[in-house]
Protein backbone atom coordinates (compact mmCIF):
# COMPACT_ATOMS: atom_id res chain seq x y z
CA UNK A 1 0.00 0.00 0.00
CA UNK A 2 1.27 3.51 -0.72
CA UNK A 3 1.55 6.52 1.40
CA UNK A 4 -1.02 8.29 -0.05
CA UNK A 5 -4.79 7.31 0.76
CA UNK A 6 -8.02 8.69 -0.83
CA UNK A 7 -11.44 8.75 -0.23
CA UNK A 8 -14.34 10.59 -1.83
CA UNK A 9 -18.12 11.14 -0.33
CA UNK A 10 -20.82 12.76 -2.08
CA UNK A 11 -24.27 13.74 -0.97
CA UNK A 12 -27.14 15.73 -1.33
CA UNK A 13 -28.08 18.09 0.78
CA UNK A 14 -30.77 16.23 3.15
CA UNK A 15 -29.71 16.38 6.92
CA UNK A 16 -30.84 12.32 7.08
CA UNK A 17 -27.51 11.94 4.72
CA UNK A 18 -25.56 12.78 8.20
CA UNK A 19 -26.14 9.83 9.70
CA UNK A 20 -24.58 7.21 6.94
CA UNK A 21 -22.18 9.77 6.44
CA UNK A 22 -20.58 9.32 9.84
CA UNK A 23 -20.39 5.49 9.34
CA UNK A 24 -18.65 5.44 6.45
CA UNK A 25 -16.17 8.05 8.08
CA UNK A 26 -16.03 5.57 10.86
CA UNK A 27 -15.45 2.81 8.45
CA UNK A 28 -12.68 4.56 6.81
CA UNK A 29 -10.81 5.70 10.02
CA UNK A 30 -10.65 2.14 10.44
CA UNK A 31 -9.69 1.19 7.48
CA UNK A 32 -6.46 4.19 7.26
CA UNK A 33 -6.45 2.77 10.95
CA UNK A 34 -6.19 6.52 12.35
CA UNK A 35 -6.60 6.66 15.70
CA UNK A 36 -10.46 6.67 17.90
CA UNK A 37 -9.45 9.98 18.93
CA UNK A 38 -9.05 11.40 15.26
CA UNK A 39 -11.52 9.41 14.19
CA UNK A 40 -13.99 11.62 16.41
CA UNK A 41 -12.20 14.89 15.29
CA UNK A 42 -12.37 14.05 11.28
CA UNK A 43 -16.61 13.02 11.88
CA UNK A 44 -16.81 16.25 13.95
CA UNK A 45 -15.44 18.53 11.31
CA UNK A 46 -17.41 17.15 8.37
CA UNK A 47 -20.41 17.10 10.71
CA UNK A 48 -20.18 20.86 11.22
CA UNK A 49 -19.28 22.17 7.87
CA UNK A 50 -21.88 19.46 6.31
CA UNK A 51 -24.29 20.65 8.56
CA UNK A 52 -23.89 24.32 8.04
CA UNK A 53 -24.05 23.88 4.32
CA UNK A 54 -27.24 22.02 4.58
CA UNK A 55 -28.90 24.28 6.76
CA UNK A 56 -27.69 27.32 4.63
CA UNK A 57 -26.48 27.55 1.85
CA UNK A 58 -29.63 27.32 -0.27
CA UNK A 59 -32.27 29.68 -1.32
CA UNK A 60 -33.97 27.06 -3.13
CA UNK A 61 -35.76 23.53 -3.03
CA UNK A 62 -33.71 21.65 -5.41
CA UNK A 63 -31.22 18.78 -4.78
CA UNK A 64 -27.54 19.65 -4.43
CA UNK A 65 -24.89 17.65 -4.06
CA UNK A 66 -22.20 18.19 -1.43
CA UNK A 67 -18.73 16.86 -2.58
CA UNK A 68 -16.43 15.53 0.10
CA UNK A 69 -12.72 14.41 -0.51
CA UNK A 70 -10.58 13.03 2.45
CA UNK A 71 -6.81 12.35 1.75
CA UNK A 72 -4.54 11.01 4.30
CA UNK A 73 -0.67 11.75 2.96
CA UNK A 74 2.85 11.08 4.88
CA UNK A 75 1.09 12.59 7.96
CA UNK A 76 -1.56 15.24 6.58
CA UNK A 77 -4.95 14.74 6.61
CA UNK A 78 -6.62 16.75 4.31
CA UNK A 79 -10.42 16.99 4.04
CA UNK A 80 -12.01 19.27 1.00
CA UNK A 81 -15.70 20.14 1.14
CA UNK A 82 -17.32 21.45 -2.42
CA UNK A 83 -21.20 22.79 -2.33
CA UNK A 84 -22.30 25.46 -4.51
CA UNK A 85 -24.59 27.35 -2.16
CA UNK A 86 -24.21 30.78 -1.53
CA UNK A 87 -21.33 32.42 -1.12
CA UNK A 88 -20.13 31.61 2.66
CA UNK A 89 -16.18 32.20 3.97
CA UNK A 90 -16.60 30.80 7.35
CA UNK A 91 -12.93 32.05 8.13
CA UNK A 92 -14.91 35.98 8.05
CA UNK A 93 -16.92 34.70 10.92
CA UNK A 94 -16.41 36.57 14.62
CA UNK A 95 -15.05 33.86 17.05
CA UNK A 96 -17.34 33.21 19.95
CA UNK A 97 -16.09 34.68 23.64
CA UNK A 98 -15.22 31.18 25.04
CA UNK A 99 -14.60 32.98 28.58
CA UNK A 100 -18.21 34.12 29.10
CA UNK A 101 -20.10 32.66 32.16
CA UNK A 102 -22.98 30.30 30.97
CA UNK A 103 -25.48 32.45 32.04
CA UNK A 104 -23.85 35.09 29.33
CA UNK A 105 -22.94 32.61 26.37
CA UNK A 106 -24.83 32.80 23.22
CA UNK A 107 -26.81 29.60 22.43
CA UNK A 108 -25.24 28.47 19.38
CA UNK A 109 -21.95 29.48 16.74
CA UNK A 110 -19.41 27.07 18.07
CA UNK A 111 -19.42 24.69 14.66
CA UNK A 112 -16.93 26.67 13.13
CA UNK A 113 -14.74 27.39 16.10
CA UNK A 114 -14.53 24.01 17.00
CA UNK A 115 -13.20 22.93 13.14
CA UNK A 116 -10.74 26.21 13.70
CA UNK A 117 -9.46 24.84 16.43
CA UNK A 118 -9.04 21.47 15.46
CA UNK A 119 -7.51 21.63 11.87
CA UNK A 120 -4.19 23.05 11.83
CA UNK A 121 -5.32 24.78 8.64
CA UNK A 122 -8.45 26.15 7.18
CA UNK A 123 -8.72 28.03 3.74
CA UNK A 124 -11.52 28.95 1.83
CA UNK A 125 -12.25 30.06 -2.21
CA UNK A 126 -15.43 30.33 -3.70
CA UNK A 127 -14.27 28.93 -7.50
CA UNK A 128 -16.89 28.48 -10.65
CA UNK A 129 -20.12 29.57 -8.32
CA UNK A 130 -18.73 27.14 -5.55
CA UNK A 131 -17.68 27.19 -2.07
CA UNK A 132 -14.08 24.99 -1.65
CA UNK A 133 -13.73 24.70 2.12
CA UNK A 134 -10.29 22.82 2.75
CA UNK A 135 -9.20 21.38 6.15
CA UNK A 136 -5.73 20.18 6.96
CA UNK A 137 -4.35 18.40 10.25
CA UNK A 138 -1.07 17.56 10.70
CA UNK A 139 -0.93 14.45 12.70
CA UNK B 1 -27.94 7.59 20.81
CA UNK B 2 -29.84 6.50 24.44
CA UNK B 3 -30.66 7.52 27.82
CA UNK B 4 -31.18 5.99 30.40
CA UNK B 5 -32.40 7.60 33.74
CA UNK B 6 -32.48 6.93 36.82
CA UNK B 7 -33.06 8.74 40.30
CA UNK B 8 -30.73 8.47 43.56
CA UNK B 9 -31.51 10.88 46.20
CA UNK B 10 -31.73 14.68 45.15
CA UNK B 11 -30.37 14.06 41.94
CA UNK B 12 -31.71 12.90 38.59
CA UNK B 13 -29.46 10.90 36.41
CA UNK B 14 -29.69 11.03 32.74
CA UNK B 15 -27.01 8.38 31.43
CA UNK B 16 -25.83 9.17 28.04
CA UNK B 17 -25.03 6.59 25.63
CA UNK B 18 -23.64 7.13 21.88
CA UNK B 19 -23.63 10.24 19.28
CA UNK B 20 -24.66 13.86 21.07
CA UNK B 21 -25.02 15.37 17.31
CA UNK B 22 -27.13 16.65 14.90
CA UNK B 23 -29.26 13.87 14.23
CA UNK B 24 -29.91 13.07 17.91
CA UNK B 25 -28.98 16.33 20.42
CA UNK B 26 -33.25 16.98 20.08
CA UNK B 27 -33.69 13.54 22.22
CA UNK B 28 -31.53 14.35 24.61
CA UNK B 29 -33.13 18.05 25.03
CA UNK B 30 -36.27 16.35 25.50
CA UNK B 31 -35.53 14.54 27.97
CA UNK B 32 -33.35 17.65 29.84
CA UNK B 33 -36.47 19.73 29.03
CA UNK B 34 -39.02 16.89 30.71
CA UNK B 35 -36.82 16.51 33.88
CA UNK B 36 -36.58 20.39 34.43
CA UNK B 37 -40.51 20.85 33.63
CA UNK B 38 -41.27 18.14 35.97
CA UNK B 39 -39.30 19.57 38.88
CA UNK B 40 -36.54 17.56 38.72
CA UNK B 41 -34.13 20.74 39.10
CA UNK B 42 -30.76 18.75 40.07
CA UNK B 43 -29.38 16.55 37.71
CA UNK B 44 -26.19 14.51 36.86
CA UNK B 45 -25.48 14.02 33.17
CA UNK B 46 -23.34 10.21 33.23
CA UNK B 47 -20.95 10.69 30.18
CA UNK B 48 -19.51 7.26 30.19
CA UNK B 49 -20.88 5.99 27.36
CA UNK B 50 -20.93 9.57 25.35
CA UNK B 51 -18.33 8.78 22.73
CA UNK B 52 -18.79 11.87 20.04
CA UNK B 53 -20.21 15.24 20.43
CA UNK B 54 -20.86 17.67 18.20
CA UNK B 55 -21.74 21.60 18.53
CA UNK B 56 -25.32 20.67 18.35
CA UNK B 57 -24.73 18.40 21.25
CA UNK B 58 -22.71 21.26 23.10
CA UNK B 59 -25.68 23.66 22.63
CA UNK B 60 -28.09 21.11 24.45
CA UNK B 61 -25.78 21.12 27.59
CA UNK B 62 -25.79 24.89 27.84
CA UNK B 63 -29.29 24.98 27.42
CA UNK B 64 -29.71 22.76 30.35
CA UNK B 65 -26.60 24.63 32.49
CA UNK B 66 -28.98 28.22 31.96
CA UNK B 67 -31.83 26.44 32.77
CA UNK B 68 -30.79 24.62 35.93
CA UNK B 69 -29.12 28.36 37.15
CA UNK B 70 -31.89 29.96 36.55
CA UNK B 71 -33.84 27.42 38.62
CA UNK B 72 -30.82 27.23 41.16
CA UNK B 73 -30.60 23.99 40.70
CA UNK B 74 -27.41 21.61 40.03
CA UNK B 75 -25.86 20.53 37.31
CA UNK B 76 -23.42 17.83 37.35
CA UNK B 77 -21.64 16.36 34.29
CA UNK B 78 -19.03 12.80 35.26
CA UNK B 79 -17.49 10.00 33.86
CA UNK B 80 -16.58 12.20 30.48
CA UNK B 81 -14.42 9.77 27.52
CA UNK B 82 -10.88 12.08 27.34
CA UNK B 83 -12.26 13.05 23.28
CA UNK B 84 -15.14 14.19 24.92
CA UNK B 85 -13.27 16.61 27.96
CA UNK B 86 -11.24 17.69 25.45
CA UNK B 87 -13.71 19.14 23.08
CA UNK B 88 -15.27 20.68 26.33
CA UNK B 89 -12.09 22.22 26.81
CA UNK B 90 -11.11 23.78 23.83
CA UNK B 91 -15.09 25.04 23.24
CA UNK B 92 -14.39 26.74 26.87
CA UNK B 93 -17.35 24.31 28.38
CA UNK B 94 -15.11 22.97 31.19
CA UNK B 95 -15.44 26.12 32.78
CA UNK B 96 -19.15 26.35 32.53
CA UNK B 97 -19.89 22.75 34.17
CA UNK B 98 -19.54 21.30 37.29
CA UNK B 99 -17.25 17.32 35.91
CA UNK B 100 -16.53 14.91 37.96
CA UNK B 101 -14.85 12.16 37.36
CA UNK B 102 -17.28 9.40 38.41
CA UNK B 103 -20.57 9.54 39.19
CA UNK B 104 -19.80 8.58 43.08
CA UNK B 105 -18.21 12.24 43.56
CA UNK B 106 -20.88 14.23 41.95
CA UNK B 107 -23.57 12.67 43.80
CA UNK B 108 -21.35 13.54 46.96
CA UNK B 109 -21.98 17.06 46.38
CA UNK B 110 -25.56 17.43 47.32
Amino acid sequence: MGNNKNKRFVIENQIGELSSLADKIDELAEEWELSPALAMNMNLVIEEAVSNIIFYAFNDDNKHEIRISISLENSSLTIKIIDDGIPFNPLAQQQPNITLPAEERPVGGLGIFLISQIMDEMKYARQKNQNILTLIKRI
Amino acid sequence: MNIKKEKIGDFSILKIKGRVDTMHSSTLEGEVTKAFDSGENNLIFNCSGMDYISSSGLRVFLIAQKKAKAINGKLYLCSMQPAIQEIFRISGFSNLFSIFNTQEEALANQ
